[in-house]
């Protein structure tokens, strides 16, 4: 007890993770606490657009006008986090010409660069787009990684003094005199890395102040701290292909809708999405006609995307909030905007603030909105420096290196592991020997895995999300076993087993809706792999079966016979064929 | 009767639009819309509206096969059939050279590791795959922007394998003196000159120049000696079977003379397979041209293309579909055959050769060309022959020969062509005979380079037992 | 007709061999067209028979309605699995009625198994007992399996000497002292431990498998010694320190990754197995795997032994039929051109989703050679279950067929005389859990190869 803290920051998304590095950087002692891994809500669970603001320029151009403020501004403090993919808003014939010219004024009212092209010019930059695309806007549209965004901030913030808890699931807000003192929090393992079988603790930590910036589960929260908070959660799905078809954002240039773009990601693109209001952000149905509409929808846009391949499908929750009173039906139409609810002022709570609905384009501008208000809660004067200052990774790097010279790895996954680790690359890159590739697909050498295991304990899944390990074509076919045994170094067996299930049938997650083509082909080989050659779900370390050894196969030659040079005794070594035995 | 075929074998028009607008196809598109690539870009063929173009993605016009990544699921049969990988550590296989490095490319950075300059193009990876991923079309255009754009033209290696690439042309200079160009490059010192300088290894010997090349026989012949509109065949020869060994043109004229075929012998270049495996793609596709032009003119003459060389053949077949957009490629590529296939097919092979015999026994050590597999004949010769009385055909085992075409003729890489070639040189020695057979020049140069043994091609042997 | 044969065997797997070499026993002239490589060379090498009856009913109801974003798997959703089987044969009753087994019968199961000790002579073993024998693989558990080779023979569960396990640095398949601790976990009769040795190191890391056969099969120099004599010296310190238990002095069996040679196996085990003083053995691992490359080239020579004609790399576009519904030749893609093959009968044993006999788009799962009716939900979401390792609908789809192989119809009909269906094209099993890949593929094989030389 007593160990009183600062501020507390709930919920490990890019909101929390941009707070808790203003918190730390402005000289407050600050704790951030998370249910999963770090980007567990919505921001794990995006499609990557670091938006222009061309989405917003008809409707809402408030939120255009702050997302391509801090467009510009991430591509400056976040440039390993960030590729600079352009984005094109895209006319078909089907689609109205006025509200092409509509978006073309609004960007040009929010001051977004914005470019008319022709549908050839539109080809010659983006060639898979079909061929009645009429024309297009150019505007400075980019890709974000929300992981590797987010673990930079919690870097920086940890880098400056504050302490940052993943698997910690709050289970009360600590209210004393009406006034909220802090939280009690569960830790999955540790408190620290989450290692499997390593037991868990309750723990209480007392803070001058709580913000809660948990998205989708502000209302959870609220909860909690008995106030309410109506939070609207919206799913909307996530198709992911398995090469890259375009190398720029493509959104249809359309009044809102479904299955309106396409976003470049990494070695794959991500086409989105739907809008659905749900009522339980953790639990809600993820439907077969979303993964059908975006592919259908989409491939009048790409046509190739009709036969590409698929790696999975995977579902987000927006944290939607409107002020109570406004009653909007659709949610399409609720407000991206984010508000602050401080609860003194509104529910007679102090010690409390919530921030919810907002982006994750404008995630700094929030915190840093969010940060000053704490600093005037407590009465703490210190400069916010965080749009100048760059993220740890972003710091002066190349990523146009002689990788086999330097590091004796081949050129292409140098350079996607540069891109990943950014300033950090010569360092990982270079801890290791033998450095031999553990994830094929992706690139992923022992070196960077070893370092995400180092950060993240057993937890597979946060390695994954930090280096894309098992992101790939075979989704962990055939490298789950691989990086599990990369845990064998510092980890007991039954962890190396439980931590490679975990990750596998995460894998599978995914997969479940990507079950046709090819990646149907993938699943049974994988299953194959798996399942018959290294036994895994017949494995008698996992299941209960009680077996007599003696009642099987000892071989024809009684045990500690004549295999003391190989050869069975009395057989000749030949096949009958040419070559003898092999 | 009712028929049903899939779409892949619809006629050639249908064949060229899925080629350009199924990402499903084995072959992606080559180059339209007159932009220079790697392969030399086309002029604009004509296009289904509907379709795409997944051209021009990368800078400067190269093709983009990212696409091709889709069909791999990472079972590494490619990698543990690569007879490179087997003995050289510095190769990373076909896997990463194919579907992982082109998935790994981006738009702004898609240098080409420089180990694909290792890859033998011996093409063994495509029939491994049993996911049909375009694995040596990935090869051959990774490997033709890494030589246009990252290899140091002045070097040695480029102007060694230009040189080695371009046989044809030393080939037609060697034959105006063909017994000097022989005793020259054969010629110690010059040897050891041309491996100090250009790295092509002496202790190979260079095969002999023909006093008379094919093409002179057939012209001193009189050219074809039947005429049969209904039944003609265009004879490509390659370069080899003109400079070097006009008795395999020879047998081939007269065993089809002996079924009743008119034997074209249209004007033609070089087929390639040389140059893909060098990345001088530009070069193959010059002589492509020639050999479309007129190969066409003679399908349209109702003739088809008859190769003696299985290399020939395959980059008939494959590559040039693959890799250029050629108006007419497409014919070319599925009026091709090579000669004994042909045979099999049209006539009544097997029935001639059942009464047929040999004067004497001779034994063979037959080796399948690693060219000759992806167009599954590496068990016609020994299925053929296996009936005809007085021939015993031994198969030498599945190993590549290890020489590759111009791979085994670099000084870097001659030690491994010979480990490669390891395990058919035990063959051979333990097969009955002293006589090698196989279909393909390079392999026969490794085979007898390897063993001292004479080394013959099947149509010479089919020649001999029809008494043609 | 162009090509003609007697039987004609699509499908260059085991199920493909096994028919044509059966049928060719039988007196037919048979030939047998492969699209691409098989998948044996993906395959461990083991041939499983059957090793587990797998749940097909779950221990609880599964949800209702579409998947849902819930983050975790419910682990009591399906019981255990029956097994590891010490009979295989005994449990073909449990398995479900339209299973191969069921179709065939255990008989055929065992001719099979016959056939292919025959065919395989001295370089596989376990058909001197009905026992499943226990094998270590790569994954760290035991795997039951009806035959193994000669490689892995010294490494069998239930004899219970002594063993180590060794790993090298550069080879990211599988960590020594995981295994090993796996294997204990799973309760093995022997004294076990790993060790991570230096010999690997001396290659390239990310050398291929096939690098370090090569030079094992060749004896090549590593650094001045010869490559069996340091493989021998790396792993001789840990003979006796690794093991520390009980009073074990020094193991009595080494097991290493499969990687010991690959023309050359049996001299490079016997000179490594001289230098350590105790037995060798390989552990069967993934693709890319040796054993299976080393059985399909057995497999390949046994069928030209047969006289059986083969030719690989051209694909079945397409077929003709009679009028009385008969096919009367396939039609094959020579680069471009479709050549007739003509047959009395045909074989189709072209591979499950794997071997890629199988296709599927959003719309269905079909047999793109001959079109041949796969059962299957209409629904897309009804082909899986949440568990990965659960009852998954998709893992049995395939083609029907009665007690003869003949394909059969949507309505349960035979679709075509003189067709015979083998191998994983068929459905009805679940060949991953069960552990019956290749038993479904010798018995059936073995059925159809027999079945269609009678048609001739």
């Amino acid at each position: 007890m007593d160990n009183q803290v600062d501020v507390v920051v709930i919920g490990g998304g890019s909101t929390g993770c941009g707070v808790i590095r203003d918190l730390a950087r402005r000289g407050l002692d600050a704790v951030l606490v998370e249910k999963g891994n770090l980007t567990h809500g919505t921001t794990g669970r995006m499609h990557g657009l670091l938006h222009s603001g061309g989405r917003y320029a008809v409707s809402d151009k408030k939120s255009a006008r702050e997302c391509i403020e801090e467009n510009r501004v991430l591509r400056d403090i976040a440039g390993h986090c960030v590729e600079e993919t352009g984005g094109l808003f895209v006319k078909r014939p089907e689609d109205s010409e006025e509200y092409f010219q509509e978006k073309l004024e609004g960007c040009r009212e929010c001051d977004i660069p914005a470019e008319v092209i022709d549908g050839e010019e539109a080809r010659r930059r983006e060639p898979y787009l079909a061929r009645d695309v009429e024309k297009a806007i150019a505007v400075p549209d980019g890709a974000v990684d929300p992981f590797r965004l987010c673990v930079a901030n919690a870097a920086d913030a940890r880098e400056h003094g504050a302490r940052v808890e993943t698997h910690a699931e709050v289970t009360d807000i600590l209210i004393e005199d009406d006034e909220v003192v802090g939280i009690e929090i569960e830790h999955d393992s540790g408190p620290g890395k989450r290692v499997h079988h390593e037991p868990g603790e309750t723990e209480a930590i007392y803070a001058k102040y709580v913000v809660n910036a948990t998205g989708a589960w502000a209302g959870q929260i609220g909860e909690m701290a008995g106030v309410d908070v109506e939070v609207r959660p919206s799913k909307g799905v996530m198709t992911v292909m398995n090469t890259r078809q375009v190398d720029t954002v493509v959104n249809r240039c359309r009044p809102k809708g479904d299955a309106d773009i396409v976003v470049p990601h990494e070695t794959a693109c991500i086409l989105g999405t739907t809008d659905k209001e749900v009522g339980d952000p953790e639990d809600y149905p993820e439907e077969e006609w979303e993964v059908d509409l975006m592919i259908e929808t989409l491939s009048e846009l790409i046509p190739a995307l009709k036969d590409a391949r698929t790696l999975r499908s995977f579902w987000g929750v927006r944290p939607l909030y409107e002020p109570p009173g406004t009653g909007t039906d659709d949610p399409t139409d609720i407000t991206r905007d984010y508000f602050l609810l401080d609860h003194d002022v509104r529910d007679d709570l102090p010690g409390m603030t919530s921030i919810v609905g907002g982006k994750l384009t404008t995630y700094r501008m929030m915190a840093e909105s969010i940060t000053d208000h704490v600093c005037e809660k407590l009465d703490h004067e210190a400069e916010c420096d965080t749009a100048e200052a760059p993220l740890p990774g972003s710091e002066d790097f190349s990523v146009l290196r002689d990788y086999m010279e330097e590091f004796g790895i081949r050129s292409p996954i140098g350079r996607r592991s540069a891109q990943r680790l950014g300033s950090r690359a010569d360092e990982v890159l270079s801890s290791v020997d033998p450095n031999p590739v553990v994830c094929e697909c992706e690139g992923v050498t022992r070196a960077e895995v070893r370092d995400g295991i180092e950060q993240a304990g057993s937890d597979l899944n946060a390695v994954r999300l930090r280096t894309r390990a098992s992101m790939g074509n075979c989704q962990g076919g055939f490298c789950t076993h691989r990086i599990a045994s990369e845990l064998a170094q510092e980890y007991p067996e039954p962890v190396v087993r439980d931590a490679e299930d975990e990750l596998f049938q995460e894998r599978w997650k995914g997969q479940r809706h990507a079950l046709w083509g090819r990646q149907l082909s993938q699943a049974m080989l994988n299953r194959m792999l798996h399942a018959t050659t290294m036994n895994r779900d017949g494995d008698l370390a996992s299941i209960d079966a009680d077996v007599d050894f003696g009642a099987f196969d000892a071989g024809e030659t009684p045990a500690g016979g004549s295999d003391v040079g190989g050869s069975p005794t009395g057989v000749t070594a030949t096949d009958g064929g040419r070559d003898g035995d092999r | 009767m009712t028929g049903h075929t899939t779409d892949e074998t619809d006629d050639a028009v249908q064949r060229d639009v899925e080629r350009t607008a199924s990402s499903d196809d084995e072959r992606s598109a080559a180059t339209d819309g007159g932009v220079e690539s790697a392969s030399g870009g086309a002029p604009a063929a004509e296009l289904d509206p509907d379709a795409y173009d997944p051209v021009d993605v990368f800078p400067g016009g190269d093709l983009d096969l990212r696409e091709g990544a889709d069909s791999c699921y990472k079972c590494t049969s490619c990698d543990t059939s690569c007879p490179v990988a087997e003995v050289d550590d510095e190769f990373p296989g076909p896997k990463f050279q194919g579907p992982e490095q082109w998935r790994l490319k981006r738009k702004e950075d898609h240098d080409i590791d420089e180990s694909i300059t290792s890859c033998s193009n011996c093409m063994r990876c495509d029939e491994a795959c049993p996911s049909s991923v375009p694995l040596s079309q990935m090869h051959n255009e990774a490997r033709g922007q890494f030589v246009e754009e990252q290899m140091e033209k002045l070097s040695v290696e480029y102007i060694r394998n230009r040189i080695l690439a371009n046989y044809r042309t030393s080939a037609r200079l060697a034959s105006l003196t063909p017994r000097l160009a022989t005793v020259a490059m054969n010629f110690g010192p010059i040897r050891v000159a041309m491996d100090k300088l250009l790295g092509i290894p002496s202790e190979r010997d260079f095969p002999e120049f023909a006093t008379t090349t094919f093409r002179e026989w057939w012209r001193d012949r009189g050219g074809a000696k039947v005429t049969n509109p209904e039944k003609r065949v265009a004879y490509f020869h390659g370069c080899y079977s003109n400079y070097n060994t006009p008795e395999v043109g020879k047998a081939m004229v007269r065993v089809y003379e002996h079924f009743g075929y008119e034997v074209l012998v249209p004007k033609q270049g070089c087929s390639g397979t040389p140059m893909f495996a060098n990345g001088m793609l530009k070069d193959a596709r010059r002589h492509a041209e020639t050999n479309v032009e007129h190969l066409v003119e003679a399908i349209d003459d109702g003739a088809d293309v008859i190769a003696s060389c299985t290399s020939c053949s395959l980059s008939l077949r494959q590559e040039y579909p693959e890799l250029f957009d050629i108006h007419g490629i497409d014919d070319l590529a599925e009026h091709t055959f090579e000669a004994l296939e042909y045979l099999r097919i049209h006539e009544d092979l097997r029935g001639a050769l059942e009464d047929a015999s040999l004067d004497a026994n001779q034994s063979f050590a037959y080796h399948a060309p690693c060219h000759a597999r992806n167009q599954g004949l590496e068990r016609q010769a020994v299925e053929t022959f296996r009936d005809v009385d007085g021939v015993t055909m031994e198969d030498v085992g599945d190993s590549c020969s290890g020489i590759s075409g111009t791979y085994g003729w670099k000084s870097e890489k001659y030690e491994k062509s010979m480990q490669i070639g390891d395990d058919m040189f035990d063959h051979m020695e333990d097969a009955e005979g002293d006589v090698g057979m196989t279909e393909c020049p390079t392999c026969a140069m490794q085979m007898e380079h390897g063993t001292g043994y004479e080394i013959r091609h099947p149509l010479q042997l089919l020649e001999e037992a029809l008494d043609a | 007709m162009a090509i003609d044969s007697d039987v004609l065997v699509v499908g260059g797997g085991l199920a493909g061999i096994t028919a044509a070499i059966s049928a060719a026993r039988e007196g037919a002239h048979v030939r047998l067209v492969s699209h691409k490589a098989s998948t044996l060379a993906q395959a461990s090498g083991l041939i499983d028979a059957l090793g587990y009856v797998p749940p097909t009913e779950p221990s609880k109801p599964l949800r209702e309605g579409p998947p849902t974003a819930g983050r975790n798997l419910d682990r009591d959703e399906w019981p255990d699995p029956d097994g590891p089987l010490a009979d295989p044969y005994d449990a073909i009753a449990s398995l479900p009625a339209d299973h191969p087994y069921r179709l065939v019968g255990g008989d055929a199961l065992r001719e099979g198994l016959a056939l292919f000790d025959e065919l395989t002579g001295a370089a596989y073993h376990g058909g001197h007992t009905d026992q499943n024998a226990l094998v270590p693989t790569f994954g760290g558990s035991l795997k039951p399996t009806a035959r193994y080779p000669t490689s892995a023979k010294a490494g069998l569960a239930s004899d219970d000497r002594s063993t180590l396990i060794v790993g090298f640095r550069s080879l990211t398949e599988y960590d020594a002292r995981a295994l090993a601790g796996r294997l204990d976990a799973g309760g093995v009769p022997f004294e076990v431990a790993g060790a991570e040795v230096e010999f690997a190191e001396a290659f390239r890391a990310d050398t291929k498998i096939t690098r370090i056969a090569k030079a094992l099969d060749r004896d090549e120099q590593i650094e001045g010694t010869p490559a069996r004599e340091a493989l021998a010296a790396a792993v001789k310190p840990h003979l006796t320190d690794a093991i520390d238990q009980g009073d074990v002095g020094r193991v009595d069996r080494v097991g290493f990754p499969a990687f010991l040679g690959d023309d050359e196996s049996t001299a490079v085990r016997a000179e490594l197995a001289d230098r350590l003083g105790a037995a060798v053995f390989e552990i069967p691992m993934g693709p890319p795997s040796l054993p299976g490359l080393r059985l399909e080239d057995l497999l390949y020579d046994a069928l030209a032994d047969a006289g059986v004609s083969f030719e690989t790399g051209m694909p079945v576009v397409g077929y003709e039929t009679d009028e009385d519904g008969s096919i009367d030749h396939l039609l094959i893609d020579r680069k471009g051109t479709e050549v007739p093959y003509g047959a009395e009968s045909i074989v189709l044993a072209t591979g499950g989703l794997v071997g890629k006999g199988l296709d599927s788009d959003r719309e269905g799962v079909t047999e793109p050679v001959l079109d041949l009716h796969v059962p299957q939900p209409s629904e897309r979401y009804e082909w899986f279950v949440d568990d990965a390792y659960g009852e998954q609908p998709y893992a049995r789809f395939g083609v029907a067929a009665d007690e003869r192989l003949r394909p059969l119809d949507q309505d349960g009909e035979v679709s075509h005389d003189n067709v015979r269906v083998a191998g994983a094209v068929l459905g009805g099993a679940d060949v991953a859990r069960e552990k019956s890949a290749s038993g479904v593929s010798l018995a059936t094989g073995l059925v159809a190869g027999r079945e269609a030389a009678m048609e001739v």
